[in-house]
């Protein structure tokens, strides 16, 4: 597994406590999923929040199992076939680094093979809804080099990660596995740097404010 | 100390047979069963593991039935899996926790829309896992245990909720009849004195 000693930019802790917690939309899920494959830091962050959980677990209050709960669980269990080991899935669905597992069910062909919108000179977007497990929608946006998105904020639920390129803004520089959880006030006009498009993946679970957003987002262009 | 165990109310009939919450047992009970299939063992573990999943569910709307089944699901999980139980990534009820969440999530997937099984993360075989890494991420979820447990009730009941009940934090927030930025603040400080308690720096 390739891991990026060099990511800056991390999701908050209260995001990675969410996601341990298993409280986090399906979009946002697999969004962070996908930043954990590559950094370290915060999967041994998520590893901690998850002893929170199990320590949680230990002091909930014990709903008692039927009586006869352990004989049928040997029934069960004695005609189930130990299931092979899987295959690591850190080495799974590997295809190039950008669509990290988390991304494959979503993405089956790759980064490479997407299907791209055209909604701006220079920007190109698809998405995916995300609708498994409390809906949320999954957004690919393709900024060509040398182009700026013109400033907007964002919504506080939603996660921005950089599958290749890199972009600069108010905050700083976003390369391939940083991931931006930004605050709702943060304005900021991202320019897409280096000689190959920015990718990101974005999950929101507030699909109209975040179709409102595009639309300012493109605005601009179609006034040129 | 006293204030965890009067937290602890344990239902009358499992009582006769639950283990206590000692973690060192949790995790000896949970090495023999990877180790040599030991039911006796086993039925240790679900002793104390079923109603907890059991109950963990029912309190976020699962009904009875529905939630009883899905702890036989995770038990089963735990006693097929176990031999992939990698003793360096978590404790036995952390990594028992991971499983029933995730099962809760596949439950709700399965509910919202028919998807693949994904394959489950709490199972990674990677390689053998050092001694010592064992002996790290041990001691280190007893301190997460531990730091969890001193935290100041308004912060212990507002992470308890977080990761127990099935609420978001502007759900808690209703809950408890308090601002949706207190319930976030007193998160992120029940966190950092976690994270101080473990020795890390906070950023
Ligand atoms: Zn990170």
């Amino acid at each position: 597994m390739t891991v990026l000693s060099d990511i800056r930019h991390h999701p908050k802790d209260l995001t990675l406590a969410a996601y341990a917690a298993g409280q986090l939309d399906e979009a946002r899920s697999v969004v962070i999923a996908a930043h954990l494959r590559l950094c370290a830091k915060c999967r041994l962050a998520v590893a901690d929040f998850e002893a929170v959980g199990g320590a949680c677990l230990e002091t909930v209050e014990p709903a008692a199992m039927s009586d006869s709960a352990l004989d049928s669980f040997w029934l069960r269990a004695g005609k189930q076939e130990a299931a092979p080991a899987p295959a690591s899935i850190l080495a799974a669905n590997d295809f190039a680094l950008d669509a990290a597992h988390p991304l494959a069910r979503y993405l089956k062909e790759g980064v490479d093979a997407i299907a791209w919108k055209n909604v701006a000179p220079g920007l190109a977007q698809h998405v995916i809804p995300a609708d498994g497990y409390r809906p949320g929608v999954l957004r690919l946006l393709k900024i060509s080099p040398g182009v700026r998105i013109p400033k907007h904020t964002h919504g506080d639920e939603e996660l921005t990660l950089i599958l290749r390129g890199s972009y600069t803004d108010e905050v700083g520089e976003f390369r391939h596995g940083d991931l931006a959880d930004l605050d709702e006030d943060v304005l900021h006009a991202p320019l897409a740097t280096g000689d190959q498009p920015c990718i990101c993946l974005i999950a929101t679970s507030a699909p109209l404010r975040f179709r409102s957003i595009v639309g300012r987002i493109v605005q601009p262009f179609i006034g040129l | 100390m006293f204030g965890a165990l009067a937290r602890r109310v344990t239902a009358p009939r499992q009582a006769a047979k639950a283990v206590p919450a000692d973690p060192d047992r949790l995790n000896d009970l949970l090495l023999l069963v990877a180790t040599t299939a030991d039911r006796e063992a086993f039925n240790a573990l679900f002793a104390f593991f079923a109603p907890r999943i059991k109950g963990y569910l029912m309190r976020i709307g699962t009904s009875a039935d529905l939630a009883e089944d899905l702890a036989q699901e995770a038990l089963l999980k735990v006693w097929r899996k176990a031999k992939l139980f990698d003793p360096a990534k978590a404790s036995a009820a952390t990594w028992i926790f991971t499983i029933a969440r995730n099962l809760r999530i596949d439950a709700a997937r399965r509910a919202a829309k028919p998807v693949l099984d994904a394959e489950d993360p709490a199972f990674t075989p990677e390689s053998e896992p050092r001694a010592d890494e064992v002996m790290e991420r041990q001691s280190r979820d007893e301190k997460i245990r531990a730091a969890f447990k001193a935290l100041p009730a308004a912060q212990y009941e507002v992470v308890r909720l977080h990761f127990i009940e099935d609420a978001p934090h502007s759900e808690i927030a209703e809950r408890l009849n308090l601002p949706l930025g207190t319930v976030k603040s007193r998160l992120r400080l029940a966190f950092e004195k976690i994270r101080k308690d473990l020795g890390d720096s906070v950023e």
